[in-house]
C-alpha cells in the first residue's frame, strides 16, 4: 500500500492507494506537491481501491473513496489518475465553503487574474492551458477559489485537464511540457493531463485580485475577439457557475457583485491559439 | 396586485424590500432576495421600475403617470400592462413590500 500527502494550494491532501502507476503519475503531475508520505492533519483524506465484491471480477476496477465513503461508480483501473483528479474537484466544490468556489479556469498576469467560466466545450481548458505557456500564471485550471475577505483568487496549480483533440493540440504547442498518459474511453473520451508550469507551481500560496471575467466559446473559422458583455449577465453568469453560491447567501452576492464592479466582462470567442494568445496580451495590458 | 393588503380600496403603495440587495450596471439590474434566496437579473421596462421603487413607495396609478413622463416605451407595447405584469413578477418573487 502506498501512502503519500500532496499540498494543492491552501489544501492538504492525503492519498491511500495499492495503485503505484497512480502514485507515480502523481509524483510526475505533482512534483513540488508531494511532499510526504503522510500528513498529520489533512482536509481530503482519499483512497483509491480496488472493486470489491462481485466488482473484482469485473475487469480490474478502482473506488474512490473520501474519508472512507465510496462516492462514485468504480472505473477501469487504467482511469485511476483522472479519477483522482475528478474526485477531488468533488471533494474541494462539496467542502471548500470557505470559499466562493467557481467552475472556471484562472490565470494571473500583471497582478490581475482572469476568470474564465465556461461550460464543457467551450475550451476553457485548452486556452488555459496555451495562455500558461504564454506568460500567463495557472492558478486552476476547473476550480476558482475566491477568497470572500477580499476577493481574491487563491491558487490550486493542479494539472490541466485535457480532452480529446486538445491533447494533441497542445502536445504541438507545447512539446516541452509534462503530459500523463492518454487514457481513452473515459466518460469524457479520452483524457490526458498536463503538468501545471514550473512558476505556477512555485507561486502557488499567491492569490490575486480580479482583473476580468471572459467567457470563451471555441468557433471553428472565428478570429479572436473580445467583445465587452453586460456585467449584470456576467454576474448571473458567475453566479450559476458558483457552486456554493447559495450556501453563501447574501454574502456571496455582495462578493461577486464587489468582484464585477472592478473588473471588466468580456465574451471571447476563437480558433487559433496565437491569435487567442495575442487577444489577451492585448487585455493585459489595459488597466 | 394580488397578495398585497389594500387600503380604503385604493392601490397600495409598494417598494422594493429592504431586505433584497441590488447592483446596478448601465442599465440593467441584478438583485438577491434574502427571503428566497434567488437572484435575478432584470432590464429594460423591469430595471427601470425596480430602481424607481428601490427609491421611493408608490403605487400603481403613480407609476404609470410616473412611467409616462420618464421613459419611452415602444408604441406596440401597452405601457399598464406592462408595468402591471412586472409589478406582479416582482410580488411573486417576493421583492415587493407594501409601503
Amino acid at each position: 500500500m502506498n501512502t503519500l500527502a500532496l499540498r494543492l494550494g491552501p489544501f492538504t491532501a492525503t492519498l491511500e492507494t495499492p495503485f503505484g502507476a497512480l502514485v507515480d503519475g502523481l509524483r510526475q503531475l505533482y512534483p513540488r506537491a508531494v511532499f510526504a508520505d503522510h500528513a498529520s492533519y489533512a482536509d481530503f483524506h482519499v483512497a483509491l481501491m480496488p472493486g470489491e465484491g462481485a466488482r473484482r471480477f469485473v475487469g480490474r476496477q478502482a473506488r474512490f473513496l473520501l474519508d472512507g465513503e465510496s462516492l462514485f461508480k468504480p472505473l477501469p483501473q487504467s482511469q485511476a489518475l483522472p479519477m483522482f483528479e475528478w474526485g477531488l474537484n468533488y471533494a474541494i466544490a462539496g467542502q471548500a465553503h470557505q470559499y466562493l468556489v467557481v467552475h472556471a479556469a484562472a490565470i494571473e498576469r500583471n497582478g490581475r487574474v482572469v476568470i474564465l467560466p465556461g461550460a464543457p466545450g467551450a475550451g476553457k481548458s485548452t486556452l488555459a492551458a496555451a495562455l500558461t505557456r504564454s506568460g500567463w500564471r495557472l492558478l486552476s485550471d476547473e476550480l476558482a477559489l475566491i477568497r470572500p475577505g477580499d476577493g481574491k483568487v487563491v491558487p490550486l496549480a493542479r494539472p490541466i485537464n485535457l480532452k480529446n483533440q486538445s491533447i494533441g493540440i497542445m502536445r504541438g504547442f507545447a512539446p516541452d511540457a509534462v503530459f500523463s498518459a492518454e487514457i481513452a474511453d473515459t466518460v469524457k473520451g479520452t483524457v490526458a493531463l498536463m503538468r501545471a508550469p514550473e512558476d505556477s507551481m512555485a507561486r502557488v500560496s499567491e492569490a490575486a485580485p480580479v482583473g476580468w471575467i471572459v467567457f470563451p466559446r471555441w468557433q471553428k473559422g472565428t478570429m479572436a475577439q473580445l467583445t465587452p458583455w453586460s456585467k449584470a449577465a456576467g454576474v448571473m453568469e458567475l453566479a450559476h457557475n458558483a457552486m456554493n453560491y447559495s450556501l453563501h447567501g447574501a454574502d456571496g452576492f455582495r462578493l461577486l457583485a464587489d468582484i464585477m464592479d472592478r473588473s471588466g466582462c468580456y465574451r471571447f470567442t476563437y480558433d487559433r491559439l496565437d491569435d487567442a494568445i495575442a487577444a489577451f496580451a492585448a487585455l493585459a495590458s489595459t488597466h | 396586485m394580488p397578495g398585497l393588503p389594500t387600503q380604503d380600496g385604493s392601490a397600495t403603495k409598494v417598494r422594493i424590500a429592504p431586505d433584497v440587495l441590488w447592483r446596478a450596471w448601465d442599465d440593467e439590474i441584478v438583485c438577491y432576495s434574502n427571503t428566497t434566496g434567488d437572484t435575478h437579473h432584470f432590464a429594460d421596462l423591469a430595471a427601470w421600475l425596480f430602481r424607481l421603487l428601490s427609491t421611493e413607495a408608490a403605487n400603481e396609478p403613480e407609476i404609470e403617470a410616473t412611467a409616462l413622463q420618464r421613459i419611452e416605451l415602444p408604441t406596440t407595447v401597452d405601457g399598464p400592462a406592462a408595468i402591471r405584469r412586472t409589478l406582479d413578477m416582482f410580488q411573486r418573487l417576493s421583492l415587493l413590500e407594501a409601503a
